[in-house]
């Protein structure tokens, strides 16, 4: 699955850059974090559970940043494995400022789902996915545009 | 004839069997229970491809009530980590560093409970290396395609065989010359048998005396015994022998075929008995039954037809690829990797047919089954009726006319078809004519003229097959070299009742009842007094089990055949009793009689009590025969089904308004059974064309993992069967019958699709490939923009 997106976030573009580096505040905004080992500052091994239709799973996610250059380019690679099912994405996220105190956010990922998550919830995973995204960047404007 | 109070051929018997079902009183794999017994649970694959870098099974140790965990190392310490299919293949037990399917069995939990087990399961880590996968077989064939089975090192290629049948160079020839040559790619997807009861196992190693006892959803128990036996053999757990083995098969749930190849989880659940000495007991549950037992079908056929302008075929070709997923699986006993395909010449007369058949692997799960059909002849005549078909849209004739043009005339029985198959018996136009007679078809084609003028849409599909069962004569199938025989043993006890043992096995087709009914015809005992008894290893004579619809031709052969040497010793002692010779004694109303003398006679309750009380000198005491079988050929049942259906323009939504079927299964045994078999069978085979099939994404992930999106039929789709027969008795069989299990089912499904197909003949479409969902055919009529709101 290919999903992409635009995001507006009104915080400057540094703000959101040192949201997206610290891998505690992105987690608060993950839908289904449980807790997280932190390897290193790229490198971070959080435990997530996911629900698609009556489908339930627990994946735990070994994510790692790559290509850093602050504060506007960044590419993931997770891989996460729950009782028979596991799922592989390949994301990134480009971010310019529009203004001082506005950021334009690129982002795209493509996501291979396997197992049972990808067999039973087959019709009910994308439109998941949409809402769990769309309810992950409305908690992280909630985050990065109240001055903390 | 037959009395009622004897209840034999012919007669509605009511089952047996029943009473027990009914009352929730049959005794089934699940609900073996041993003491001490520990239960097992199987970890599976997410991925279709990948290279298993590491089990950590530390988690599910530590759980309490977790007695074990079992990897594919563990299993290949004792090289049991693989085991060979029915084909001659091999397939993993547990993988010991890579999976080919997704689904597929990665290690096993041994556990005090079933829950502890379910539990323990997803506590294992296992770390993957996700490989790319390939599960297209067209795709599989390129260079460079992800090599499936790379332990087949004589072999880089995904391409498992070739097979060939008839005369090509004949074929090509009449091609050639043809005035009308229709080509069609016909795909017949992957289902599933979805039995009511999935598979499993009891397995209970007694240490002290060496003996294993595995109750086990199997169709083929002796042959289960005999492979158990081979394979421990060549493992370093150290041969049991077979005397040594036990299989039993207790009431069974729904075979189909599914329940006739060994899964991985029985092996597994035995090795872990025969090491530990304690019961084990293995159940999969629904989505493991449905994603990784084996498949049926998965066929993608072209086949051309060439014929002259009148319509009349005089050659057939046929070129296909045979998806066999990650192992050649299939449950075909024949000596043809593609089983009894080259039967397509169907119902025709055909001059000349070439057919050609390549396999190939696939990371999906292997297979393929026969689905309550004879090894690939659902294939076969699905193919050749959407083909004659086509022919007849080509030639703007009546499907019927042109079915009719090309019957194999009865006088011309037995008849030899171009690929080599002697048919025994059909009289194919008498029965089309029944089906169009009961249905109306003349008044139905007017109705459809009518209603295609105001944009209506209504089709009439027909098919006339023929079926090819009762596997069957040795020349032709084996397992692992055991010929397809099948067995009878009769006991005939002195009060005049009797116990019939028989080597083919239940899973739901009323066995208990027509078997009885065979021997009470042939013996004069009443079906009340005779017991049935079948699945036991220990006691059953040696059988190769039901399937293809076999138990018929073959086990009930066997039965008469025994039945018949008792009545032969029955004979010598009425001989005695009445002070006769043999030569003057006649068999009459079921009792033996001085020829023309009704009042000097002897029935068989009184022979049997003389066998025991009152046998002459030199002859020796008690009356009991056994019979191995081997048909001198398969038997060929037929039938011609009609449906009409009629679809919504709004939806897309195809109803079916009307089916008769009108069956040909030789001479009968028990008309109500026959008639629930075809049921059943029509069920099963409108299914596949409306609902059911299995389809896997590019990853290999499958997209029909539950009943959510595998669609079953239930009473809600299921029209009102309307069933008749024709009578034409298989010449070689002892009872003149010839098997019905799977007609239904292999005739269902191209009826019901050429129906669907004629209902858009007119718009130019000459195929669609099965399921026929709405949303294909709403496709199909926006594209003509012919949808209505």
């Amino acid at each position: 699955m290919h999903f992409e997106g635009h995001e507006t976030i009104n915080a400057p573009i540094e703000a959101v850059w040192a949201f997206f580096m610290d891998p505690n505040r992105v987690a608060e905004c993950a839908p289904g974090y449980q807790s997280m080992e932190v390897l290193s500052p790229t490198h971070f091994k959080p435990k997530v559970g996911v629900g698609i239709g009556v489908v339930k799973a627990t994946f735990t996610l070994d994510v790692e940043l790559d290509e850093l250059r602050e504060p506007e380019h960044v590419l993931v690679k997770a891989h996460g494995v729950a009782a028979g099912s596991a799922v592989d994405i390949h994301g990134g996220a480009d971010m310019k400022a529009s203004s001082p105190t506005i950021t334009e956010m690129d982002w795209k990922a493509d996501v291979n789902v396997s197992g049972t998550i990808a067999s039973v919830g087959a019709r009910l995973m994308e439109s998941t996915a949409r809402k769990l995204t769309a309810r992950f960047f409305e908690c992280v404007r909630e985050k990065v545009e109240t001055p903390r | 004839m037959a009395t009622t109070e004897i209840g034999g051929m012919g007669h509605s018997v009511k089952r047996k069997e029943d009473p027990r079902f009914i009352r929730g009183k049959g005794n089934y794999v699940d609900d073996i229970k041993l003491p001490g017994m520990l239960y097992m649970d199987i970890v599976r694959s997410p991925y279709a491809h990948a290279k298993i870098l590491n089990i950590d099974a530390s988690k599910a140790l530590a759980l309490p009530g977790v007695v074990a965990v079992i990897t594919g190392k563990d299993l290949d310490a004792y090289k049991l980590a693989w085991m060979p299919t029915l084909m001659s293949d091999t397939q993993m037990v547990l993988p010991v560093d890579r999976v080919v399917y997704q689904a597929q069995e990665v290690a096993a939990v041994i556990a005090t409970e079933r829950y502890i087990a379910a539990d323990a399961i997803t506590l294992i880590d296992v770390e993957y290396e996700p490989l790319p996968p390939v599960v297209d077989p067209f795709k599989a064939l390129e260079p460079g395609s992800p090599l499936v089975r790379p332990d087949h090192a004589d072999r880089p290629t995904n391409h498992i065989w070739h097979w060939e049948s008839g005369d090509k160079a004949r074929t090509d020839d009449i091609f050639s010359k043809a005035d009308v040559v229709v080509k069609e790619n016909i795909y017949i997807p992957r289902i599933h048998v979805s039995s009511i009861e999935t598979c499993g196992c009891v397995a209970s190693f007694d240490k002290i005396n060496g003996k294993l006892t595995v109750w086990m959803t199997t169709q083929a128990p002796h042959a289960i015994r005999t492979v158990f036996s081979l394979v421990t053999a060549a493992s370093a757990v150290g041969q049991i022998p077979e005397h040594k083995i036990r299989i039993i098969s207790p009431d069974i749930g729904g075979g189909f075929g599914g329940k006739v190849p060994v899964y991985p989880g029985y092996v597994i659940a035995t090795a872990a008995s025969v090491l530990t000495g304690v019961p084990i007991k293995w159940i999969e549950d629904r989505s493991e039954n449905l994603q990784a037992d084996s498949f049926a079908r998965d066929y993608h056929i072209t086949a051309e037809v060439a014929a002259d302008k009148k319509g009349k075929i005089h050659a057939l070709r046929v070129k296909t690829l045979a998806d066999h997923g990650a192992a050649d699986a299939a449950a075909n006993p024949s000596k043809f990797p593609a089983g009894l395909f080259n039967v397509i010449t169907g119902s025709y007369e055909i001059e000349a047919a070439h057919i050609e058949v390549d396999g190939v692997y696939t990371n999906k799960p292997p297979g393929g089954v026969a689905y309550r059909c004879s090894f690939r002849v659902t294939e076969a005549v699905h193919a050749i009726e959407r083909m004659v078909d086509v022919l007849a849209q080509k030639l703007e004739m009546d499907p019927a006319d042109v079915r009719m043009k090309n019957f194999i005339p009865p006088e011309k029985f037995p008849y030899k078809t171009a690929t080599g198959w002697e048919y025994d018996s059909g009289n194919y136009p008498a029965a089309l004519k029944k089906a169009m007679e009961k249905i109306g078809y003349a008044q139905l084609r007017r109705e459809q003229a009518r209603k295609r003028a105001k944009g209506e849409l209504m089709g009439i599909g027909i098919c006339t097959f023929t079926e090819i069962v009762g596997a069957g004569p040795s020349h032709t199938f084996d397992i692992l070299g055991i010929k397809m025989f099948d067995s009878a043993e009769i006991r005939v006890h002195p009060t005049g009742s009797a116990i019939v043992r028989i080597g083919v096995q239940s899973q739901g087709q009323g066995h208990e009842t027509t078997f009885a009914q065979i021997v009470a015809e042939e013996l004069g005992l009443p079906v009340e007094n005779i017991t049935v008894e079948h699945g036991d290893t220990d006691t059953a004579p040696y059988g190769l089990g039901t399937y293809a619809s076999r138990s018929t031709p073959t086990a009930g052969a066997a039965t008469a055949m025994a039945a018949r040497k008792i009545r032969d010793k029955a004979k010598l002692l009425a001989a005695h009793l009445l002070e006769a010779s043999p030569d003057d004694l006649e068999w009459v109303d079921y009792k033996f009689q001085v020829k023309g003398t009704p009042s000097k006679s002897k029935t068989m309750a009184e022979l049997a009590f003389a066998a025991y009380t009152n046998h002459p000198l030199g002859m020796e005491a008690g009356l009991e025969a056994i019979s191995y079988y081997d048909p001198p050929n398969l038997t060929f049942p037929f039938g011609a089904y009609i449906c009409v259906v009629d679809i919504d323009r709004g939806t897309g939504a195809i109803k079916i308004r009307r089916f008769v079927a009108v069956d040909d299964c030789g001479n009968i045994i028990n008309p109500m059974i026959v008639e629930g078999q075809i049921h059943g069978g029509l069920t099963m085979g409108m299914a596949p064309a409306l609902y059911e099939g299995i389809f896997y994404d590019e990853n290999g992930n499958i997209q029909q993992g539950t009943f959510m999106d595998y669609l079953l039929p239930t009473s809600m789709e299921t029209p009102a069967w309307e069933t008749d027969k024709t009578v034409t008795p298989s010449p070689h069989h002892p009872l003149g019958a010839k098997g019905v299990g799977e007609s239904a089912t292999v005739g269902a499904t191209p009826a019901v699709t050429n129906a669907v197909v004629d209902a858009l003949s007119h718009l130019g479409v000459t195929n669609i490939d099965i399921p026929i969902t709405p949303w294909k055919v709403y496709q199909i009529l926006q594209e003509h923009g012919l949808t209505e709101v």
